[in-house]
C-alpha cells in the first residue's frame, strides 16, 4: 500500500472520530456517540501504524491531537459533586488522619508543648511574651481581655454583626490553613515555621492575659471555637509535613512518585483542616460573641472537644477504604 | 533515541496502548498566561468592589458587605485557577488566550484534586518571590514542571497543533538508495526533510545538506540533490509516475 493510499483509507475514520468528538464536547452527542470508543481505538491504531511507517508530520500531528482529544473526552470524569465531597469530609478525612496517627501526634506536640511552655514561664518571664505579641498584639489583648473588657465588644466595633466576623476569619484562617499546606513541600520547613509560630504566639497571648488581663474572659472565649481551631491548624501542617517527609524521605520509591503519593493522601487532610478552620469560623463569628454565664460556655466548650476527638477517632470506622 | 532533543514533544503511552505527543509549555509563555489572569483577576475584583460597594451598603449594611467582599476576594484568590482548570476546556482564560492546557501527566483530563492541589502550591511556587522557586523547578525538569505540577501529576501542554503549512511543490530529484544502512530515526529525519526543505531557501537546505556529508559524499547542490533523492527513494523505492525530468541548478523546488 502506498502512502497516499494509507492517507485515503484511514480519512474516514478519523473523520468521523473528528465529527463525534465536536458533538460531543458541544454536549450535543447524535445517536452515532456509541460509536465513539471504538473509532477512537481504530484512529490510534491508525495513529500507530502512521508513525511506524513515518507518515508525513502533517497526518501524524492530526492524528495525535486527535487522539488528545479523544482521551480527553473519554477519560474525563466527574468529581462525583457533593456525595464526594461528604464523603472525603466525613470518611476518608478522619481515616486519613488515624492511618498517619504518628504524624498526628508529632504535629500536635510540636504544637502545644511549646506553648504550654512559654504560657507558663510568661508571668515570671513576661518579656519573651511581650516580644512575641509586639505593641499592637498587647494593645488587642488589653482590649479584649483586659479587666474591665469583653471580647464581644471588641468583636462588634471592628467588624459589627458575627457574620462579617465569621467572613474574616474564613479569608485570613482558611488563607492560613492553605499556605501552612503549601509551606510544608520545602521539606516540610515552611509548615513547621508556621506551626511553631502560631504555638508560641498561641502561648505568648495565654501567657500575658494570665499575667495582665483575666484569664476567665479569654478561657470562655476561646473554648469552643479553640476545639476546631487548633485542630485545624495542626492538621494542615500535618498534611504539609506529609508532602515534605515524602521529600526528604521517598523511602523505595523515586522522589517524583513519593511526592504524587504524598498529594493524594495529603488532600483529606487538606480539605479537612479547611472545614474544621471553617466550623471554627462559624463558632468564633456567632457563638463565641454570645454573653452566656460561664458554666454554659465551658459545658459546650468542652463538647466542642469532645466532638472533634470523637469525629476524628471514630468516623468512617466502618466504612472500606474506597482507595 | 537522538542524545539531544532540540523539540519538547513528551511522549505518552495512553492506556489503549498508542503513543501520543505532548507538547508542553515552558515558562515564557506560562508567565504571559499568569500575567493574564492576573489582570482579569484584579479586574473582576475591582469590578465586584465597585458594584458591591455602591449597592449592597444599604440593603444589608457596611459591616455585611465587607464581609461578603472578603468572602468573594477569598474564593477567587484560591479557586479561580481551580474552577477553570477542573472544568471542561482544562485551562483558564489567560491559559486559553496563549492556547495553553493543563492536562494529566497520563494525557487525560484534569480532575479537581489535581488541579486543587496544583494551585494551592503555587504558594510554595512563589517563594521567595516572583514564582522563583517555580520557575527554577521547572528548568530542571523534562516538562517543564513547578513543585505543584510535580505533586498533582499535571503538565501544561499547547492546546492546538500549530498550523501545519503544506507546500505545494513538486520535488524533482533522481531516486537513489542511500549508501548507508540507515536507522529508524535517521530515515524520519530524512523524510521531515523532505517536508520541510520547501519552505526554506536554497543556501539554508544546502547548509543543512552539507551536515549528512558523510551520506551523501558530495558538497554543495549535489549534496542537496542527493539528500534528496535518498528521502524520495525512502518515500517510494520505485517511481511509478515516470522517468523524473533531468534537474537545472539548486532549483529543485517549484512551486
Amino acid at each position: 500500500m502506498t502512502p497516499a493510499q494509507f492517507e485515503k483509507q484511514i480519512e474516514p475514520r478519523w473523520q468521523k472520530l473528528e465529527k463525534l468528538l465536536k458533538e460531543t464536547e458541544q454536549s450535543h452527542p447524535s445517536a452515532e456517540v456509541e460509536e465513539l470508543p471504538a473509532t477512537f481505538r481504530q484512529v490510534c491504531h491508525d495513529l500507530s501504524v502512521a508513525q511506524h511507517r513515518m507518515s508525513p508530520q502533517r497526518l501524524t500531528q492530526q492524528l495525535n491531537a486527535l487522539a488528545i482529544r479523544g482521551y480527553r473526552v473519554l477519560e474525563r470524569h466527574s468529581s462525583g459533586g457533593w456525595e464526594a465531597f461528604a464523603r472525603m469530609i466525613l470518611v476518608e478525612f478522619p481515616q486519613a488522619v488515624r492511618a498517619e496517627w504518628k504524624l498526628f501526634w508529632w504535629c500536635t506536640a510540636l504544637f502545644y508543648v511549646p506553648a504550654v511552655l512559654i504560657a507558663v514561664i510568661t508571668p515570671s518571664y513576661p518579656e519573651w511574651a511581650m516580644t512575641l505579641l509586639g505593641p499592637d498584639g498587647m494593645m488587642q489583648i488589653e482590649s479584649m481581655y483586659g479587666e474591665a473588657s469583653k471580647p464581644s465588644d471588641y468583636v462588634h466595633e471592628n467588624f459589627g454583626t458575627g457574620f462579617a466576623a465569621f467572613c474574616f476569619y474564613i479569608w485570613n484562617n482558611v488563607s492560613i490553613d492553605f499556605r501552612t499546606f503549601a509551606g510544608g513541600i520545602l521539606g516540610g520547613v515552611g509548615a513547621l515555621f508556621v506551626l511553631l509560630f502560631n504555638s508560641l504566639y498561641l502561648g505568648a497571648v495565654f501567657g500575658y492575659v494570665h499575667y495582665s488581663g483575666n484569664p476567665l474572659t479569654l478561657y470562655t472565649w476561646v473554648i469552643a471555637h479553640g476545639a476546631p481551631e487548633l485542630t485545624g491548624v495542626v492538621i494542615s501542617a500535618m498534611a504539609g509535613m506529609r508532602v515534605g517527609w515524602s521529600v526528604l524521605r521517598p523511602g523505595r520509591m523515586d522522589r517524583r512518585t513519593a511526592l504524587v503519593l504524598a498529594g493524594r493522601k495529603a488532600l483529606p487532610l487538606l480539605v479537612g483542616a479547611a472545614v474544621l478552620t471553617s466550623v471554627a469560623a462559624v463558632l468564633e463569628g456567632f457563638w463565641s460573641p454570645m454573653d452566656l454565664p460561664p458554666v454554659i460556655k465551658f459545658t459546650a466548650g468542652g463538647m466542642c472537644w469532645l466532638l472533634v476527638a470523637m469525629f476524628l477517632l471514630f468516623s468512617g470506622r466502618r466504612q472500606t477504604d474506597a482507595a | 533515541m537522538a542524545a539531544a532533543r532540540a523539540d519538547t514533544l513528551q511522549s505518552v503511552e495512553l492506556a489503549d496502548g498508542v503513543e501520543i505527543q505532548l507538547r508542553v509549555a515552558g515558562p515564557a509563555v506560562r508567565s504571559m498566561a499568569y500575567m493574564t489572569d492576573l489582570l482579569i483577576r484584579i479586574g473582576i475584583d475591582i469590578v465586584v468592589a465597585i458594584g458591591a460597594f455602591m449597592l449592597l451598603p444599604e440593603l444589608i449594611g457596611k459591616e455585611m458587605t465587607n464581609g461578603l467582599y472578603l468572602l468573594f476576594v477569598f474564593f477567587m484568590e484560591w479557586f479561580y485557577n481551580v474552577f477553570f482548570e477542573a472544568g471542561a476546556k482544562g485551562a483558564t482564560p489567560g491559559q486559553r488566550s496563549m492556547k495553553l492546557r493543563v492536562m494529566s501527566v497520563t494525557g487525560g483530563p484534569v480532575t479537581l484534586a489535581q488541579a486543587v492541589m496544583r494551585n494551592f502550591l503555587r504558594v510554595a511556587d512563589f517563594m521567595p518571590g516572583l514564582y522563583l522557586t517555580g520557575i527554577v523547578c521547572m528548568l530542571f525538569t523534562k516538562r517543564f514542571q513547578r513543585l505543584g505540577d510535580l505533586v498533582a501529576n499535571t503538565v501544561v501542554t499547547y492546546a492546538e497543533v500549530p498550523p501545519f503549512i503544506v507546500p505545494n511543490v513538486e520535488i524533482r530529484a533522481e531516486r537513489r538508495a542511500p549508501s548507508k544502512v540507515l536507522t529508524r530515526e535517521e530515515q524520519a529525519a530524512l523524510l521531515q526533510f523532505l517536508e520541510r526543505a520547501p519552505l526554506w531557501a536554497d543556501e539554508r537546505r544546502i547548509e543543512l545538506a552539507a551536515l549528512v556529508q558523510p551520506l551523501t559524499e558530495a558538497e554543495g547542490v549535489e549534496g542537496l540533490r542527493r539528500l534528496c533523492g535518498m528521502a524520495l527513494w525512502l518515500q517510494a523505492p520505485e517511481d511509478k509516475s515516470g522517468t523524473p525530468p533531468p534537474l537545472k541548478g539548486a532549483a529543485m523546488f517549484r512551486s
